[in-house]
């Protein structure tokens, strides 16, 4: 493992150190991660690249549970993701066993992860501000005359005060993508996954989005971003992941891994890429 | 706020470009850059159209004139007996047995539907077995079946299955003749709104779902605060045929004997001997009643439109009101209110003062 950059963490107290250790996945009879080990640092932005079906995507799905692993594990803080070490004093098979979570307590546990997709999925039949305040509401449980202000605050950060009374349609792709971001942080999580987030987008569109992440960034937030775009890891990453065929080929600084590329699969990449 | 009679006042969008001045130029710009500003639009003509308007007026006419010639409709018998009490308490019925079978169906059929969707085999079996069921026996068997319930099960009683019993009812007292007409209307019903619900909630993107999960929204709000509002969309015009089959399958409960609108109709003229005309009557109300429905459903549609669609189309009333408001200030020399959106205002008045913008913009 590499070590990484720590930056200053402004959340309360809340670190965000993901382990992911021997992760396997299938889907059928594809293997789509064989084995992935990687650590990502409190407070610390990670860049994963990849050609598509590599396993990105469902890296970071599988780190906030939307997709069950067959083997390995992901920590949070220490805190298994999805399931919980107990003894177990049934008859023969005692010892300490790996309980699978309640969906009630995997749930609670996203909150503490928060998660853009590449489509936006904002909820079109409600207005950006509900969108924004639905989960610290429902999953939460926070008082609205709390959450509310720190939403419409929210959402002047990324840009679209004025737009809080907007329903997502109305909104160009990019505003909707920093919606999206401004309801994943909401919740104050520790940990934000990027899902592809500006894949979606068109060309002049992207440059907003991107700029709302680097503000993400210097707030603390341990940033996990699948993406193509090159620029925006060499600027903004501590850390480049570059993954292919379920496997992470090299990982290390930008500096490092996209202008000194190791391993033939990575210059390949980079070579089509940029 | 616009005047309308100042053109110099025009908002943008009131500048159709069909109007006077095709293509993207202003018309005020000099005519070298735009060499159509000057000419005149041509509609184009449509000789079928009017063919086939004149027949259809001739054919309208000639169904106006057999209704209104023709004595044998009895008008005045139906007039009479329109408004007679027991057929309004006939009315009233179908409006209750409407009512409660479609709560009792929407109700039950949305937890089927869930249940369809679980995780459990046995949900998904029971409510598959249920669906199967209730569409293949026919509704007329149903209710007789339901009707004659006390037949099977003296008393009914609830209680611990092979255990004690708690509560006991005789069968006649709780199922009588409404009773059985709703179980027979609103369990059927539930087997296709089952169907409805469910093709609503697999209409939903699934992203949906998987963002509110990884939000951490908890499973009963994800359905009702994220899923099942969207599921709506596809749901209520569906659901809403349904309502008005409902209404008019309402009229078998007949065959029991049960005081609702058509089965009063027929005990009338079967003493009178007025068939036709009793008949028209029913046919009368069970139009007015649909007619209530289908005015219930746009609205009920343009709820849930809320989100789908940029911005929403006016309501017929909101088009009536504006247009009205439009024209009295054109007539008064006035400005339009301000409730009036500028867009509606403009198309209003682009639409009675030239005739040549109806042309749907010309070459732009």
């Amino acid at each position: 493992m590499t070590a990484t950059t720590t930056r200053t963490t402004a959340h309360e107290g809340a670190a965000g150190r993901v382990e992911v250790h021997g992760l396997h996945k299938s889907f059928g009879t594809l293997e789509v991660l064989r084995d992935v080990d990687l650590t990502f640092e409190p407070g610390t932005v990670t860049v994963v690249l990849g050609p598509s079906g590599s396993g990105k995507s469902t890296l970071l799905r599988a780190i906030n549970h939307l997709e069950k692993v067959d083997a390995g594990f992901v920590t949070v803080d220490g805190d298994l993701v999805g399931y919980r070490r107990r003894h177990s004093r049934r008859g023969g098979r005692r010892g300490d066993v790996l309980q699978e979570l309640k969906e009630r307590e995997i749930l609670g546990q996203r909150t503490r992860i928060g998660f853009v997709f590449q489509g936006f999925n904002l909820f079109p039949h409600l207005t950006v501000l509900e969108n924004v305040v639905e989960a610290p509401l429902s999953a939460q449980r926070r008082p609205r005359a709390e959450v509310e202000p720190e939403a419409r605050e929210l959402l002047s950060r990324v840009g679209l005060a004025d737009k809080a009374a907007a329903r997502p349609r109305q909104l160009s792709g990019g505003q909707q993508q920093r919606v999206a971001i401004a309801r994943a942080l909401a919740l104050r999580p520790r940990v934000l996954l990027f899902d592809e987030p500006t894949s979606a987008l068109d060309p002049e569109l992207v440059g907003e989005v991107l700029e709302v992440i680097k503000d993400v960034a210097s707030t603390g937030t341990t940033l996990v971003v699948v993406t193509h775009e090159i620029g925006f890891a060499r600027e903004v990453a501590d850390n480049v992941v570059f993954m292919d065929g379920g496997v992470v080929v090299e990982q290390g600084p930008p500096a490092e891994v996209l202008s000194r590329p190791r391993h033939a699969r990575t210059r390949a990449f980079l070579d089509k890429v940029l | 706020m616009t005047a309308v009679t100042t053109p110099g006042a025009q908002t943008p969008s009131a500048q159709t470009p069909g109007a006077r001045a095709p293509g993207p130029a202003a018309p005020a710009r000099d005519a070298a850059a735009n060499p159509y500003a000057d000419l005149r639009i041509v509609p184009a003509r449509h000789p079928g159209r009017w063919v086939a308007t004149a027949g259809v007026a001739v054919l309208l006419a000639m169904v106006v004139s057999s209704l209104l010639t023709n004595d044998r409709w009895e008008w005045d018998v139906v007039a009479q007996y329109l408004t007679w009490p027991s057929i309004l308490s006939g009315a009233w019925a179908t409006i209750r047995l409407t009512a409660a079978a479609s709560v009792v169906g929407f109700a039950l059929g949305t937890v089927l539907a869930l249940m369809r969707l679980s995780r459990s085999p046995l949900l998904v079996g029971v409510s598959w077995a249920y669906t199967w069921v209730f569409r293949s026996v026919p509704l007329l068997l149903q209710l007789l079946l339901w009707y004659n319930l006390a037949y099977l099960y003296p008393h009914l009683s609830l209680g611990v299955p092979f255990g004690p019993e708690y509560l006991w009812f005789d069968t006649l007292g709780v199922i009588d003749k409404f009773g059985a007409a709703i179980l027979g209307l609103g369990l059927s019903q539930a087997a296709y709104s089952a169907e409805i619900v469910r093709a609503g909630i697999l209409s939903v993107d699934q992203g949906q779902q998987e963002a509110a999960a990884s939000l951490g929204i908890p499973r009963r709000r994800q359905v009702t605060r994220i899923v099942l509002p969207q599921a709506m969309r596809s749901i209520v015009p569906t659901a809403v045929n349904e309502v008005i089959g409902l209404l008019k399958g309402t009229s078998i409960v007949y065959v029991l004997a049960y005081g609702e609108l058509f089965y009063i109709a027929s005990v009338i003229y079967g003493r009178n001997g007025k068939v036709v005309p009793l008949l028209i009557v029913a046919a009368i109300w069970y139009l007015v009643l649909t007619t209530l429905i289908t005015i219930v459903q746009y609205y009920v549609e343009r709820h849930y439109a809320k989100g789908a669609v940029r911005t929403l189309p006016p309501t017929p009333l909101q088009r009536l009101r504006w247009s009205s408001a439009v024209t009295v200030a054109r007539l008064t020399g006035r400005p339009v209110p301000p409730h009036v959106p500028p867009a509606f205002a403009a198309r209003a008045r682009v639409g009675v003062l030239t005739r040549t913008a109806r042309t749907s913009g010309g070459p732009a």
